[in-house]
């Protein structure tokens, strides 16, 4: 099911050698670059790992519960966002890299240029840190 | 001569420009520039600081000399998600909010902040909210301290370079997230050289007979200034981090036969 509703969308691949998660990211494809539309249900503004939890459906019109993983609160309050960035109901679309085993799990961080999530009305959260010093 | 006006208008612009823009991208440059020749003190390292992406990546690199017997036996026990070992899964201690460890707290892709003290520089890590502390007071190391998570560490001006010698680590920690280990002997020592007013030049040295069969240098790294950033509170919660396993992290690494 959850593969059904990747067949519908584009990867784009390109290479990507920055570190991810703070422990590795080997689970998903970070070749990929996948976009995922769909209803927020929840955001776990959590450490070290947030959460956004999406609704998706998959062709057959079935809702699917996609989980995932992005930076912690630290990186993400640097990058702009706030715990309040995104709320159930929020429709939007996050390019991410998808698990490998095609589970409906995803990650998208600041070691993955272009996973972002995007709004409907073209707003988009990425992960360039604000705060950087040359 | 409407036409005429408006060529006058269009080369009177394409003459303008570039003295508009350019001073405007100068300005720019020059900020950047400056804020790196700001004056600094090179023995205060006061502020909040954050390793600058390199070689070795979060851990002091792949490129460790020859393990011992036992150091090759611990290295095949560890299973890391990132590196040559990467597999989903794995056993990286941190998964379950064990203490990163130094000297891998370094190399985490988090911020930490430097804090001077009377007879004592801090180290307060964004990473699991720790607090390393090096004591400056001229102290030697302990001759037998207890094995700890971040070790006993004992720091000295040597002309501009902060010196830090660390003894006394339990053998449970990583040295970085590719999975190298080392053991309760490992002895460290941190160079710690404040080159501007954004940035600190830093080398590692890794002395462990009982795990490598060398000293291991690691790869020189900078380290950069982050102002204005505060370091928010960031526990690692085991039954957080247990949910988050139970609903992203183990559905990622479940064995399909698909990958």
């Amino acid at each position: 099911m959850a593969k059904a509703s990747l067949t519908l969308v584009v990867t784009v691949l390109f290479l990507c050698t920055s570190a991810s998660a703070h422990h590795g990211n080997s689970a998903y494809d970070e070749t990929a670059r996948v976009p995922l539309k769909g209803t927020v249900t929840e955001f776990v503004w959590t450490n070290p790992h947030s959460q956004i939890y999406l609704d998706v459906k998959d062709k057959n019109g079935n809702v699917v519960n996609w989980g995932i993983e992005t930076n912690s609160p630290g990186i993400l309050t640097r990058a702009g966002w706030t715990r309040r960035s995104l709320k159930a109901g929020h429709e939007v679309t996050i390019i991410l890299c998808p698990a490998k085993n095609g589970a409906p799990v995803a990650y998208i961080g600041s070691g993955d240029p272009g996973t972002k999530v995007v709004f409907t009305d073209g707003r988009e959260l990425d992960f360039k840190d604000k705060t950087a010093s040359r | 001569m409407r036409n005429l006006l408006a060529q006058a208008v269009l080369v009177l612009a394409g003459v303008l420009l570039p003295w508009v823009i350019a001073p405007a991208a100068q300005a720019r440059t020059t900020a950047q520039n400056n804020a790196a020749a700001l004056p600094f003190d090179a023995h205060d390292l006061s502020g909040v600081w954050q390793l600058a992406p390199g070689g070795g990546g979060q851990g002091p690199g792949d490129n460790f000399p020859p393990l011992t017997p036992w150091g090759q036996a611990k290295y095949d026990a560890n299973k890391p998600g990132y590196g040559p070992k990467a597999a989903p899964g794995g056993n990286d201690p941190i998964l379950k909010c064990d203490p990163t460890g130094f000297p891998r707290i370094l190399f985490v892709i988090w911020p930490f902040e430097i804090i001077h003290v009377s007879g004592r520089i801090l180290m307060f890590f964004e990473g699991q909210h720790t607090i390393r502390e090096i004591w400056m007071d001229g102290r030697q190391l302990p001759a037998d301290p207890d094995p700890r998570w971040y070790g006993y560490s004992v720091g000295k001006w040597q002309g501009d370079t902060l010196v830090v010698e660390t003894i006394g680590f339990n053998d449970k920690t990583w040295l970085g997230a590719q999975g190298q280990p080392h053991s309760d002997e490992m002895r460290t020592i941190e160079r710690y050289r404040r080159v501007d007013h954004n940035t600190i030049e830093f080398n590692l040295t890794i002395d462990d007979p009982k795990t490598y069969t060398k000293v291991w240098y690691a790869e020189p790294r900078l380290i950069k200034l982050k102002p204005g950033v505060e370091i928010p509170e960031s526990f690692c919660v085991a039954s957080e981090e247990e949910e988050f396993a139970k609903r992203i992290r183990e559905p990622a690494a479940r064995q399909t036969g698909k990958e």
